[in-house]
């Protein structure tokens, strides 16, 4: 990636991605709106469920607005800079980064379908071998590894609730 | 004074003192690894609280609160990275002092001044909160409406991004409040037909979506590159700073405390700010200005006092008026309300052994703090060497036990994970993540006051301005949004 490449790409790109979210967020407020509204606003006893939601629905969606129009300055994050990805990390990351939003994606149907230790297990495999590009062996070792932490640290010691399947329902009827 | 030695009874049991250390331990472990906050912990353990008593899981998460601001300072003297924000300044003068060979003598300035800071803000909660608490008991519905607007109105301005962006992320966290049953009336509201948020959208899943699982695809975009880490000293000998370099820290550690303190008690201010005044102060008082940036003890003196006292300085609207002063306090507040407790004026009446636990217990906090810091820094350094294949996902295991434990539904994993991409999202375009957590917490509160004064009215908005002190808090909120809007000039740090 040459540097004028580098310097070309940055300042057009967060303009842009924030006039994205900006119209995701108008498309929040109006969604917001529109069930607001359907809300009693004022009734017997004063005011009503919908009254707070839709001033906060009209405000969200009028500082969307603006913000579509005039994105403004980038606000600074919590680590102190405003966390803006240069073209070439993100040309070397992109692989990673898909391997990453997958390995959340898993967390959230694993959670639901196969318990805690699969799905320790497979997300730390997505991360550790995919992602990373470490052997097999250390993927699974070290997603065992994970699991048996959450299991016993969270699970059994500090008697935490995890996502269930056969696996945690059998370590639990052992030790608790 | 009573009820302070109260306070220490509580702490001193060998579970609170147990939880004080982790916490405090676990603030520090946070605080040196850059890209994993407090605030990001503090979501991430939340959970795991709920099966403690409430005293001490405050305890624990305060505890990781203020020792985040300890740990930042030895990677910002030794490494030029700050663990967290509040340690970007410390960089300056921290590392140029280590790069001389005195990075013993900046971490025991740090450490010195950090615990003489901590020590005086805990000191002057202990001594403000019982007269603030009492004046805030005399605020009606109304007043307490303009105050969470005019403290509102000052998170935005400080958050120092264009306004119109700060105010759309208040009003989103606003709106993610009134999602769910409507607290007077049990009317589901913006549900949109979804079971799972009958029951509203959880502060759990939200703040580890936001800024736990957010944080990890942040991670997968950066590169790892080798860090160059300039050796702490050996013996504690070491450590000691020359006379003149005591000295010339003592007056800067002074002044620290009491502007980190009072930018503390701001909405908006905290830690991050007060360092950065500080530095600016120093600079200003200095008779060696040239020598800032070059390492000059007192550009690290000063901000690295500031930003503890200004750690403890949030506490006090916190614990006194219920309002939280960032959004790690934000997620203290729903801490202490997940736990049954109500911040605000009344707590002192009806959980002093809370209050004062809490409070007494950041004394002692600030003590294992130092004890901890300054012989263990060679250990905690090494932290720094556990690479990103292994962080994350042990990061993502420890999210979906927080997550999943909350509330035992895998739905509220799906929340969580949404939040993630949405928070990655908007980071990644600069609007800042942290305002949406702390209007999220104050809407219910700000809704009910506002409810309950149009009722008291008969829906006359007048009544918002009826008292002096609501035409303050008012006038207060216009000035701090009308001074937002102003065009501001960036200033870049010099040296």
């Amino acid at each position: 990636m040459s540097g004028s490449d580098d310097a070309a790409t940055p300042p057009a790109q967060p303009l842009t991605g924030s006039r994205v979210a900006a119209a995701g967020l108008l498309l929040l407020a109006g969604l917001g709106l529109w069930q607001s509204m359907g809300l009693e606003r004022w009734g017997i006893e004063g005011p009503g469920p919908g009254l707070f939601p839709v001033m906060v629905a009209l405000v969200f969606a009028l500082l969307a607005l603006v913000v579509l129009i005039w994105p403004g300055r980038a606000a600074a994050t919590e680590e102190g800079d405003t966390d803006v990805i240069d073209a070439e990390t993100r040309q070397r990351t992109r692989a990673g980064f898909a391997i990453y939003s997958l390995s959340l994606l898993v967390l959230a149907v694993g959670a639901a379908w196969v318990g805690f230790t699969l799905t320790s297990i497979a997300v730390s495999v997505l991360i550790v071998r995919f992602a990373e590009g470490r052997s097999w062996f250390a993927a699974i070792a070290y997603g065992l590894g994970c699991a048996a932490v959450g299991l016993v640290g969270f699970g059994w010691l500090l008697r935490v609730d995890l996502p269930a399947s056969f696996i945690e329902h059998a370590f639990f009827s052992l030790v608790r | 004074m009573e009820a302070l030695l109260g306070g220490f009874a509580v702490v001193m049991t060998p579970a609170n003192l147990m939880y004080c250390f982790i916490g405090a331990f676990l603030g520090t472990v946070v605080g040196i690894l850059p890209g994993l906050g407090p605030l990001t912990t503090i979501a991430i353990l939340l959970p795991i609280t709920y099966k403690m008593d409430v005293t001490s899981a405050i305890i624990m998460l305060s505890g990781i609160y203020y020792g985040v601001a300890y740990g930042g300072t030895v990677t910002s003297v030794l490494m030029r990275i700050p663990g967290e924000a509040s340690s970007v300044v410390t960089c300056l003068d921290g590392y140029e002092m280590a790069r001389k060979g005195r990075a013993g003598s900046a971490l025991f300035i740090a450490g010195v001044g950090s615990f003489i800071a901590g020590t005086a803000g805990t000191l002057a909660i202990t001594f403000l909160s019982p007269p603030l608490s009492r004046l805030v008991l005399a605020f009606g519905p109304s007043e307490y409406a303009m105050m969470m607007l005019a403290g509102l109105a000052m998170v935005t301005y400080m958050s120092g991004g264009s306004l119109p962006r700060a105010l759309l992320m208040a009003a989103f966290g606003l709106l993610l409040g009134t999602v769910g049953a409507d607290p007077m009336s049990m009317t589901p509201r913006l549900t949109f037909g979804i079971l799972t948020l009958g029951d509203g959208v959880n502060l759990v899943p939200l703040a580890i979506g936001l800024f736990g699982l957010s944080e990890v695809l942040f991670m997968a975009t950066r590169s790892e590159d080798e860090l160059k880490i300039i050796a702490p000293p050996k013996g504690l000998a070491g450590f000691l700073p020359t006379a003149e370099e005591a000295k010339r820290s003592i007056a800067p550690i002074g002044r620290g405390t009491v502007l980190g303190f009072l930018v503390g008690l701001l909405p908006g201010g905290g830690a991050v700010i007060a360092s950065f005044l500080s530095y600016a102060v120093e600079r200003r008082l200095s008779r060696h200005p040239e020598e800032f940036g070059k390492g000059a003890v007192e550009g690290l003196a000063g901000p690295e006092a500031a930003n503890n006292a200004g750690t403890a300085g949030a506490f006090v609207p916190l614990l006194c008026m219920g309002i939280p002063a960032n959004a790690i306090t934000a997620l203290l507040l729903g801490a202490f309300m997940i736990h049954g407790v109500t911040p605000g004026p009344t707590i002192l009446e009806r959980q002093p052994e809370v209050f004062w636990g809490v409070v007494a217990s950041m004394y002692i906090g600030n003590i294992m703090l130092l004890v901890l810091n300054l012989p263990l820094i060679g250990l905690f350094v090494r932290i720094l060497d556990i690479p990103r294949v292994f962080l994350t996902p042990m990061i993502l295991v420890v999210c979906l036990v927080g997550v999943y434990s909350n509330s035992g539904n895998a739905d509220d994993v799906v929340v969580a994970v949404v939040f993630g991409f949405l928070g990655f999202f908007l980071r990644r375009h600069g609007f800042d993540l942290g305002i949406v957590i702390l209007a999220y917490v104050l809407g219910p509160i700000f809704e009910r006051s506002v409810r309950q004064a149009l009722s008291i009215s008969d829906g006359d908005p007048a009544i918002f301005l009826h008292s002096p002190l609501s035409i303050g808090f008012a006038v207060a909120a216009a000035v701090i949004l009308g001074a937002g809007l102003w065009p501001r000039r960036v200033a870049a740090p010099r040296g």
